[in-house]
Parts: structure tokens; C-alpha cells; sequence
């Protein structure tokens, strides 16, 4: 990749449609979402109590927190219930073996 | 022609989000919301949590500047003192005389105040307000006594445990948590009340209590038990004055179909004070929670919108205490506590979800630290589903493959 930014995580044989995983880019947790083969990236923080979202549900294109119910749409990060929240979005790209590269901003 | 008056009794979080779903449902007529309290719809979940512990402050549903901007009258400081449904007006304590066309009933519930339990140094709590004073209390208190070994006694025990304060629960029934979680799961939550160092004291009549230096001596059956601050959590009592004094039915809540329509045109109720009727559980039910009041909200201002929208979404709330969630969803059926429960995982290692099994059907679950079993089976109570005990034990089979194949289109 063209930044020293982009660090590499998982692959995307490891993140199947309709999964989910955390992972740790420069000792933050990151949320990996393949929703219909789209990859998108979040902070893995819950924006209301930052409860870890990985431990919730993705359900065709709505991300539940468990802790709260919180929804959001896991495609634009908006928030469904609040729909004022969002949440923290981070670079995503997937390279051409499949490795799953994720830009924190830092 | 005159723009349609939609008013809204009550300052609650389900208010708050009736009149945010008023606007976004494209509704541009009049809007007032009327609250007792002297501030904007506030989450009340954190006042018996975070709050007591100065890790969270009072924090509003949708802060002022957003009901400016939304139109959206505030009436803050003001108790609806009577209700005309001929008229359709509804009188304000400080004397306004407000008409309306809609009319929306969120007045909530109070605590229930036991005779003679009340005065210095005996807190009750609901308002913000209330968790103000009773934080002030408890930063000063030694031995913080709790009556009531509900969510709203546990919380406040383990957060006087968690600010190294001493702490007692006087519990009238055999064990904590003892009507929602039943004998069983409720020994588990007593269980780690104790070894938190709580001293819990069940099946504890409470014969009275006199001021004491600084404090309250609480007589009981078993002996006195001197403390600096009692907080009385037992129950509540559900706010239905206005109704009942315009004649609404309203003998255990202000009761409403599954549409929050009650019995007369256009006033509709919801929350903790909506006794709905609800096809699907052959009992009128009446819920104190936080996420339905908001959901309940949110569905009854689209049917005042003009929509017809049944109330479908599935019951759910938690409770935090120490370092362990409660979560649960469904309602169980009947009212009197649990029931038989089907256990996934270990009450030993206060880790579990059980299951209300009818016939092949989970009707609710109540998880300890176990969120996502909960969210798994939220989605399998609002779906056709079938399930065995012997399934809901095998944690190696996962929830969600209980749930009824989809019908996929050819």
C-alpha cells in the first residue's frame, strides 16, 4: 500500500457475508464487517458506552450493540435507533490476495 | 385553516421520542410537550447506575437546542392537573388551559411510598433530582440500607459497595430479584451481592423506622439495623390521576389496545403508565422499561401520524451491578415470576441465559452475562422459530440455527 498508514489485518477468506471480527490496528480495536462482500471498518466501540461491538449482531445490514440495542447500518456507519449516532469509520481496503487493510488515521 | 395541536403529557424518554418520530414522520402541526420536571427528557437508566458513582452526569434525551430547532414547545415545571375530553383541553397546575387534537399520556410512575417510611435520611428514587440528593447522601454515608431487593435496591447497593461504603438489602421475599428473576436465579444474584459484601437480610419484615443522630435506626423482626441512609425501592405506582379523573379505564394502567389508542378519540398512552392489550400474550401487560417506553414512543407516534401500526417489538431491558449485566427479552407468560426455566450454560459460574420454553416456543430469556444470547433470542421470539430444552442446553449449537429456514423466493 501506498501510506505507512495501512496496516494489514485478517484475510477475507476469514470474514464470510453476513460475519463480523475485531481485530487490533495500532493497539486499537477495530471492527470488521463483510456485509454482501462489502468490508467496511469501525472503531469497535459502541458510540454511546463504548461496549465492544463485536460481542453484538449483524443482521443483513443492521449492526446491534448488545449492551444497549443501540442499531446501526453497518454499510454507512449511520445509526438506525438513535439516528443521531454514528459510528467511527476508518479507511478499508482489500487488497488483491484478499488481506483486509485498515487505516486508523494515525 | 388552523394547524393541528398534538400534546404530550409526560417527560420521559418515551415522550422525548414520540415527538421526535412526530417530526420525522413529516408531522407539522403544533407540538407542546409538558414535563413535571424543571428539565428536558433525561435517560433516568444511569441514576440508579453511573450516576451514584459520579461517572455520569445527567444526560438529556436530545439536548434544548433540539426542540427549538425540531418547533417543539417545552412546558418544563408544569403538571397536567385535569383533563376535558369534551373540550379536548387539558388544564395545567400553573392554570394554562391547553386544547388539542392528539393527545399523548406518558406520565409514568412513581415510586411506591410505604406509611411512615419517609422523611431525613430516607431517599426514594426516580428523578434526577431524586438521584442528586441521594448521591449527596451516600457520599457522606458509612452504611448506605436499602429496602427492596428489585433492580432499583440492587443497583444502588452495588454502587454504594463500589463507593466503599458498607451496604444492607432488606428484602420482604425469600431471595433478590425475586418477582422478575424467580427463587432460583434470584439465590445467583444474591449470591453475588454477598460476596461483593453486601449484607443481604431476606424474608425481612420491616417494622418501622425512627430518626436516629445523622441517620435512621429501620426496625425489623429480626432487630434494629442503624443506618445513615435508607433507600426504599419497592415497587411502583403508576401515574394514571388524569386518566381515571376523565374517565379513561385505567385500573392497573391507562389501558390501550395494541395501537396505544385508548378508550376515547385521538389520546393515545404509552410507557411505564400503558396497560396495552397484547393479542399475542392473552393479558393486558404494563412494562417499566426503559427500551420499551422509547420503542412504545416511537410506534405510537407513527399511528398518530395516520399510520396503523400494531406494537410488535420484543420486550428488553438489562440491569448492571458490579462487573454483571441482566439482560433479558420476551415477557414471560403470566404474572407470577418465571416459572420452569431451561438453563444454557452455568448458574455456578454466573454465567448463563434461561429460557422460558412454551411448548416449542421461547417465550422470553434472562441472561447473566450473556448479551448475546439475549440478542439471539429477541430475534428468535420475533420469529417463527422451534426449539427444545435439550437444544437450548447444547451450547454447541447456536442459537440463531433454531430460527425457522426462511422462505426464499424462486
Amino acid at each position: 500500500m501506498e501510506t505507512a498508514r495501512w496496516r494489514d489485518t485478517i484475510n477475507l477468506d476469514d470474514l464470510w457475508e453476513g460475519d463480523m471480527a475485531a481485530v487490533t490496528v495500532d493497539g486499537e480495536t477495530v471492527l470488521l464487517v463483510n456485509v454482501d462482500g462489502t468490508v467496511r471498518a469501525y472503531s469497535n466501540r459502541c458510540p454511546h458506552q463504548a461496549s465492544a461491538l463485536d460481542e453484538g449482531d449483524l443482521d443483513g445490514e443492521t449492526l446491534t450493540c448488545a449492551k444497549h440495542l443501540w442499531e446501526f447500518n453497518a454499510v454507512t456507519g449511520g445509526g438506525i435507533n438513535p439516528d443521531d449516532a454514528r459510528l467511527t469509520s476508518y479507511g478499508c481496503q482489500v487488497g488483491d490476495d484478499g488481506t483486509i487493510y485498515v487505516d486508523i488515521g494515525r | 385553516m388552523r394547524r393541528p395541536r398534538i400534546v404530550v403529557i409526560g417527560g420521559g424518554a418515551g415522550s422525548a421520542a414520540a415527538v421526535a418520530e412526530l417530526r420525522k414522520q413529516g408531522f407539522d402541526g403544533s407540538l407542546t410537550l409538558v414535563s413535571a420536571e424543571n428539565t428536558v427528557p433525561y435517560e433516568r437508566p444511569p441514576l440508579s447506575k453511573g450516576f451514584l458513582l459520579g461517572t455520569s452526569g445527567q444526560v438529556p434525551v436530545k439536548d434544548a437546542a433540539w426542540y427549538e430547532q425540531a418547533s417543539v414547545e417545552l412546558i418544563l415545571g408544569s403538571r397536567a392537573t385535569r383533563l376535558d375530553l369534551a373540550a379536548r383541553t387539558v388544564t395545567l397546575s400553573g392554570g394554562a388551559v391547553l386544547g388539542y387534537d392528539q393527545l399523548l399520556l406518558a406520565t409514568g410512575v412513581r415510586p411506591r411510598v410505604l406509611p411512615g417510611l419517609d422523611g431525613d435520611g430516607v431517599c426514594y428514587l426516580r428523578t434526577s433530582e431524586d438521584a442528586a440528593a441521594l448521591r449527596d447522601r451516600m457520599t457522606a454515608a458509612g452504611h448506605v440500607a436499602v429496602l427492596g431487593g428489585g433492580f432499583i435496591g440492587c443497583e444502588v447497593a452495588a454502587a454504594a459497595i463500589r463507593l466503599g461504603k458498607r451496604a444492607t438489602i432488606l428484602e420482604a421475599l425469600p431471595t433478590l430479584l425475586h418477582r422478575a428473576l424467580g427463587p432460583e436465579l434470584g439465590d445467583v444474584v444474591a449470591g453475588i451481592h454477598r460476596d461483593e459484601g453486601v449484607d443481604v437480610r431476606t424474608g425481612q419484615q420491616v417494622l418501622g423506622i425512627r430518626p436516629r443522630r445523622g441517620g435512621v435506626r429501620i426496625s425489623t423482626a429480626a432487630g434494629d439495623v442503624d443506618a445513615d441512609v435508607l433507600v426504599v425501592g419497592v415497587g411502583t405506582v403508576p401515574n394514571t390521576e388524569l386518566a381515571e379523573q376523565a374517565g379513561l379505564p385505567a385500573g392497573h394502567g391507562i389501558e390501550v389496545d395494541e395501537c396505544f389508542a385508548t378508550a376515547a378519540p385521538g389520546i393515545y398512552a404509552i410507557g411505564d403508565v400503558a396497560a396495552q392489550h397484547l393479542p399475542g400474550h392473552g393479558r393486558r401487560v404494563r412494562v417499566e422499561h426503559h427500551d420499551t417506553a422509547v420503542r412504545h414512543g416511537r410506534v405510537a407516534a407513527r399511528n398518530m401520524a395516520g399510520q396503523r401500526e400494531p406494537f410488535a417489538d420484543v420486550h428488553w431491558f438489562w440491569s448492571d451491578q458490579y462487573d454483571h449485566t441482566i439482560s433479558s427479552a420476551g415477557l414471560i407468560p403470566g404474572s407470577d415470576g418465571p416459572g420452569e426455566l431451561v438453563i444454557r450454560g452455568s448458574l455456578e459460574q454466573r454465567n448463563f441465559s434461561a429460557f422460558s420454553l412454551d411448548g416449542d416456543r421461547v417465550r422470553a430469556v434472562i441472561s447473566l452475562n450473556r448479551p448475546r444470547d439475549v440478542l439471539d433470542a429477541r430475534r428468535l421470539i420475533a420469529r417463527d422459530h422451534s426449539a427444545t430444552a435439550a437444544q437450548l442446553c447444547d451450547e454447541s449449537l447456536p442459537l440463531k440455527r433454531l430460527a425457522a429456514p426462511a422462505v426464499t423466493a424462486t
